[in-house]
């Protein structure tokens, strides 16, 4: 059965990933956001107190779910729909989050096989298969009590249809029917009942009728299971003068094959029983294998959400403001008080926030001081794409934004800018792969791209990519200090009119006359220093 | 006798340990062949080792094959195929069995599958022939055969007498009750309530009662015990069954049997063709152009490619043409490039078209060669003492026959180890004696002046790109050299034109 609390129409899969997740996860530096999911917290008198030891697993689902972007507004609006009843009832999610990871425990101790062949040559395979049937229907049993005590408070399509679904597949009913045939065949797991009864143990034993037929050179075959159930015996010694009497009338009863004393016999009476248990459990086989599915990706995708719901404590932790963005069309892009989460929670909360309206810019190119928070912006913008295209809020007060599936990073960082024409070659080669896997709605976030070749080399390598790639409708954000490209850019964009250079926009650091920086990114024109004398001054002065 | 192999195809015993010809081993035809013949054995491997012998024969050959690859046959052949096993399994089976009675009812089912087996590729044929799909003369008089096979008298009345006694047999239903370490027998059918429930409980899938004493043909002591108390009750139907097959009479057409590995012939290729074609390889049939041209679309190494299908890696098909003036190939490039390999693909393409099989390529033309020699050259044999040059001219001598003339020739490497003068000198005496023996053929060399050797000489070149590397791409025109400032960006197709291009 399907979970779908991620898609409405499907579970989780690993398909269309973005094109170079590692490099996204370096570039943007994501793990630090998957840590903080990973970071368990508890409300005790409405303060948050977080767990000490992480909990990995949250960590390596968020990573996991979020490197598969959602291609459309009604699937974000999806997982907004089921992380908005998540938020509201964070006490049910982590319950249904320990509940399953309990179940999954408890059947990895019984002995989960990996490679589920549906080829059985043991008892002891046969009988722990049957007991983590048992295992799962009695925790789906739970799972369906906890949701239906919940299900009034949740309105998300999601819970709403994944509780719709249990009912039908997993009705009262149906558990009782599966219950049914594993107390027929619980004789073979269960040899004698524990507790004595008016001091006489009881011991469990089969009663099986098969109807079989003739085949091939006389051998019995086409077997049908007539009947079977466990019945309870008082125990009695097998070498007693009460089976020896019994063993002795069988033998002369006509149509009567009686089993005692004889060995062979009662090998091939084993194996026949074995058969026939195999046989009723590959009836079930398909229950136990969707349940098992269940409870993998039930765990996974609750996971997902509680990963959410632990990163939204960590937002509160340090009064950073957080909302759910908003799909807009294709070329929309605004915001307001957008941060940098990874920073902020590093810095504890201390960053500016930018706004911008971009909307209809596919082109933007930030250039302006070393150190004026230009990264950073590029960066919050990334993030901020990442989260809302993975159904997570948006650390902003607002945020709007259209999807695109199609999303690369190609940052240099700075330390890498050695003049070297390795790295030029490595630069141009991750280009080439991203150009190779360019689709529709694709965005690039350019860092100090082509930075480490000469500036006028440089700057005509970024004019030609830039200009075909604009052309072609890819969404490009820039940070560059290639400001012979950018001044070419800037003034051709001015000369024709915006013809060529439509919808390309210029932002800059900002920066005071008394040389402060502010970190805020504005609309600006281009300049020829990047400023770097005055870093350069403020550094040495300081020294001096 | 009808052969599917020729019209008046002969088998000729071959004297056992004689050695293949060289070319099984230098195109690698005999790892594609182990493939090809994985599961058919030794007899069908062995006709892979012989040539039609004219060209009357190979066309045979090809409109056979024609037919059998076509689906409804190819499907009904390998049912044939399967049947035909299971009435050997069956027969040896009864053999192996040591219980009277058992043996009896083993002869029941061998009849059986005998002639299912053979009533269904003979319907399948019937039907095909009736929407006159079958074409060659071979396939229709495999068809005139299995049906003179099935009117006999003898066998007609044999398969009646066995179904009804299968019939009765299988009808039988016993119910065995399992309790207090004992079984109890009833004659008779059960309810199927509990059958019924689990279906209930669990819709939509068959599952399978898989008998626990099917793994051996003798009976358990369970069943033996079983059958004990059975055969007292029905002791008149056992007779019968004891009868019928004392007094049998023989069923089996033995001329039908000796065609199983011409059969297995045809039908290894075309299993091994679909297997390959669904991991992407194309395979085209050969066309036989009036005039003596060779030509080839997307030709590539079956042997590497099979491999390279294992590995997931892809492969470099490339294009031949040489026409009626044409007479030879001069291969030359870079080492790694490809060479060898697009050496082998033609010799390949060569023999498949000659077996009457189709190619490995995507289009093809072949035309008539009467026989095919390969020449590669071969690390210095210890066994005959010889030196290598001294080798190679011994085995180059019986290619240069009287009766060779017309071959298809594949020479890879000659006279390396000889003075570049003195190898050159012999090269083009080699190339000219072959192509005034109205031979075609390819001859990869490194020596770059026997491009030129003669007017009827078709110069190749395995291709290498901008930065040196191989492309694997043979073609007529030499390749060209990359040089510019920007080369780098070049290299990545990142220019303004190339990523227009890319975008376009």
């Amino acid at each position: 059965m399907n979970v779908n609390l991620l898609y409405s129409y499907k579970e989780w899969t690993p398909v269309k990933p973005y094109f170079d997740w590692n490099s996204m996860v370096k570039d943007l530096g994501l793990n630090a956001l998957f840590q903080a999911a990973g970071i368990d917290s508890v409300t005790r008198s409405s303060r948050a107190v977080y767990a000490e030891k992480e909990d990995t697993y949250l960590s390596f689902v968020m990573k996991r779910i979020s490197c598969v972007p959602l291609e459309t507004k009604e699937e974000v609006q999806y997982r907004q729909e089921v992380l908005a009843d998540c938020l509201r009832k964070e006490e049910f999610v982590g319950k249904l989050y320990r509940m399953t990871t309990k179940t999954l425990e408890d059947w990895e101790k019984l002995g989960r096989k990996r490679n589920n062949t549906g080829v059985r040559d043991s008892k002891a395979e046969l009988i722990t298969d049957l007991q983590v049937l048992r295992l799962l229907i009695s925790s789906v049993t739970s799972v369906r009590k906890l949701m239906l005590e919940n299900i009034e408070g949740l309105q998300s399509r999601g819970f709403q249809s994944l509780f719709a679904r249990m009912e039908e597949e997993f009705s009262e009913e149906a558990l009782i029917r599966v219950d049914k045939v594993l107390q027929d065949v619980s004789f073979y797991t269960d040899v004698t009942v524990r507790e004595p009864k008016r001091n006489v143990f009881y011991s469990y034993k089969p009663k099986i009728v098969l109807d079989c037929g003739l085949t091939d050179g006389l051998k019995l075959s086409d077997f049908r299971v007539e009947s079977i159930e466990t019945l309870e015996k008082p125990y009695s010694n097998p070498y007693g003068i009460k089976a020896k009497l019994q063993g002795q009338m069988n033998s002369i009863a006509p149509n009567v094959i009686a089993l005692y004393k004889d060995q062979a016999l009662q090998e091939d009476a084993a194996e026949l029983e074995f058969q026939t248990i195999s046989y009723i459990y590959d009836c079930c086989s398909d229950v136990a294998n969707s349940l098992g599915h269940f409870f993998d990706q039930l765990r996974f995708q609750i996971a997902f959400y509680l990963g959410a719901i632990n990163i939204k404590y960590q937002l509160q932790r340090y009064h950073l403001d957080y909302c759910m963005p908003t799909v807009g069309a294709q070329e929309s892009l605004s915001f307001e008080d957008l941060k940098e989460v990874v920073m902020s929670m590093e810095q504890k909360g201390k960053t500016v926030g930018n706004d911008g309206r971009l909307d209809g810019n596919m082109l933007v190119i930030i250039t302006g001081a070393n150190q004026g928070g230009k990264s950073t912006f590029l960066r919050s913008v990334g993030i901020a794409q990442v989260m809302m295209q993975c159904g997570l809020m948006v650390v902003a007060k607002r945020y709007k934004s259209g999807l695109y599936p199609n999303f690369f990073t190609h940052f240099t960082r700075r330390e890498d800018s050695a003049m070297n024409s390795g790295r030029l070659d490595e630069e141009l080669k991750r280009m080439n792969q991203i150009v190779s896997n360019l689709g529709e709605r694709s965005l690039i976030l350019l860092n100090e791209s082509f930075a480490t070749t000469t500036e006028k080399e440089g700057s005509a390598i970024a004019y030609d990519i830039i200009r075909a790639l604009k052309e072609e409708g890819v969404k490009i954000l820039t940070v560059t200090h290639l400001l012979s490209f950018a001044q070419k850019v800037y003034e051709e964009a001015g000369a024709s009119g915006e013809a060529d250079w439509k919808g390309t926009t210029f932002l800059s650091a900002e920066h005071l006359e008394d040389g402060t920086r502010t970190f805020k990114i504005l609309p600006h024109a281009p300049e020829m220093t990047s400023f770097g004398l005055e870093l350069y001054d403020e550094v040495l002065t300081e020294t001096e | 006798m009808i052969s599917l192999l020729g019209q008046d195809h002969k088998k000729e015993p071959k004297g056992k340990g004689a050695s293949l010809p060289a070319f099984f081993q230098d195109l690698n035809l005999d790892q594609i062949l182990k493939k090809v013949t994985e599961d058919w054995g030794q007899e069908v491997l062995t006709l892979y080792h012989e040539f039609p012998v004219d060209e009357e024969e190979q066309n045979y050959r090809k409109e056979v094959y024609s037919d059998i690859k076509e689906e409804a046959i190819y499907f009904a052949m390998m049912d044939f195929r399967r049947g035909i096993r299971e009435w050997q399994r069956c027969k040896e089976r009864g053999n192996k069995v040591e219980d009277e009675l058992q043996k009896h009812v083993w002869y029941l089912r061998e009849v059986q599958c005998y002639e299912s087996a053979l009533e269904g590729l003979r319907d399948a044929l019937l039907s095909s022939e009736k929407a006159s799909r079958l074409k060659s003369q071979g396939m229709k008089g495999l068809l005139g055969f299995l049906t003179a096979c099935t009117n006999k008298p003898d066998y007609q009345e044999i398969r009646k007498d066995a179904s009804q006694l299968w019939k009765e047999l299988t009808d039988f239903r016993i119910l065995l009750t399992y309790e207090k370490e004992r079984f109890t027998l009833v004659e008779g059918k059960g309810t199927g309530k509990y059958e019924a429930f689990l279906s209930e409980c669990f819709p939509g899938h068959e599952k399978l009662f898989r008998s626990p004493f099917l793994a051996s043909d003798d009976f358990s002591n369970l069943e033996a015990e079983i059958l004990k108390q059975f055969r007292k009750k029905h002791k008149d139907f056992f007779v019968r069954v004891e009868k019928f097959h004392k007094a049998a009479k023989p069923y089996v057409c033995d001329e039908l049997s000796e065609l199983f590995p011409e059969m297995g012939y045809y039908l290894s290729f075309a299993q091994f063709e679909r297997k390959m074609m669904e991991r992407g390889l194309t395979f085209c049939t050969p066309k036989t152009g009036k005039a003596e041209e060779l030509s080839a679309k997307g030709l590539y190494d079956l042997a590497l490619a099979i491999l390279c299908a294992e590995e997931g890696k892809t492969i470099v098909p490339n294009d031949a043409l040489l026409l009626p003036e044409e007479d030879f190939f001069v291969l030359t490039g870079p080492n790694q490039g490809g060479k060898t390999t697009y050496a082998r693909s033609l010799g390949q393409m060569v023999y498949f078209a000659k077996m009457g099989f189709d190619v490995p390529a995507t289009a093809a033309t072949v035309p008539y060669y009467k026989k095919l020699w390969t020449h590669f050259s071969v690390e210095e044999s210890a066994e005959t003492g010889r030196g290598k040059l001294m080798d190679e001219l011994v085995r180059l001598k019986p290619m240069m026959g009287k009766d060779e003339e017309g071959s298809f020739i594949v020479i890879n490497e000659l006279f390396t180890t000889a003075a570049n003068f003195d190898a050159n000198v012999m090269g083009k005496r080699v190339l000219d004696y072959f192509i005034e023996h109205h031979c075609k053929g390819i001859y990869v060399t490194h020596l770059s002046d026997l491009s030129k050797a003669c007017e009827t000489v078709v110069s190749l070149r395995a291709g290498i790109d901008e930065k040196g590397r191989q492309t694997y791409e043979i073609q007529r025109n030499e390749a060209q050299e990359l040089a510019g400032a920007n080369v780098q960006v070049e290299k990545y197709g990142l220019t303004y034109r190339q990523l227009k291009e890319r975008f376009s």
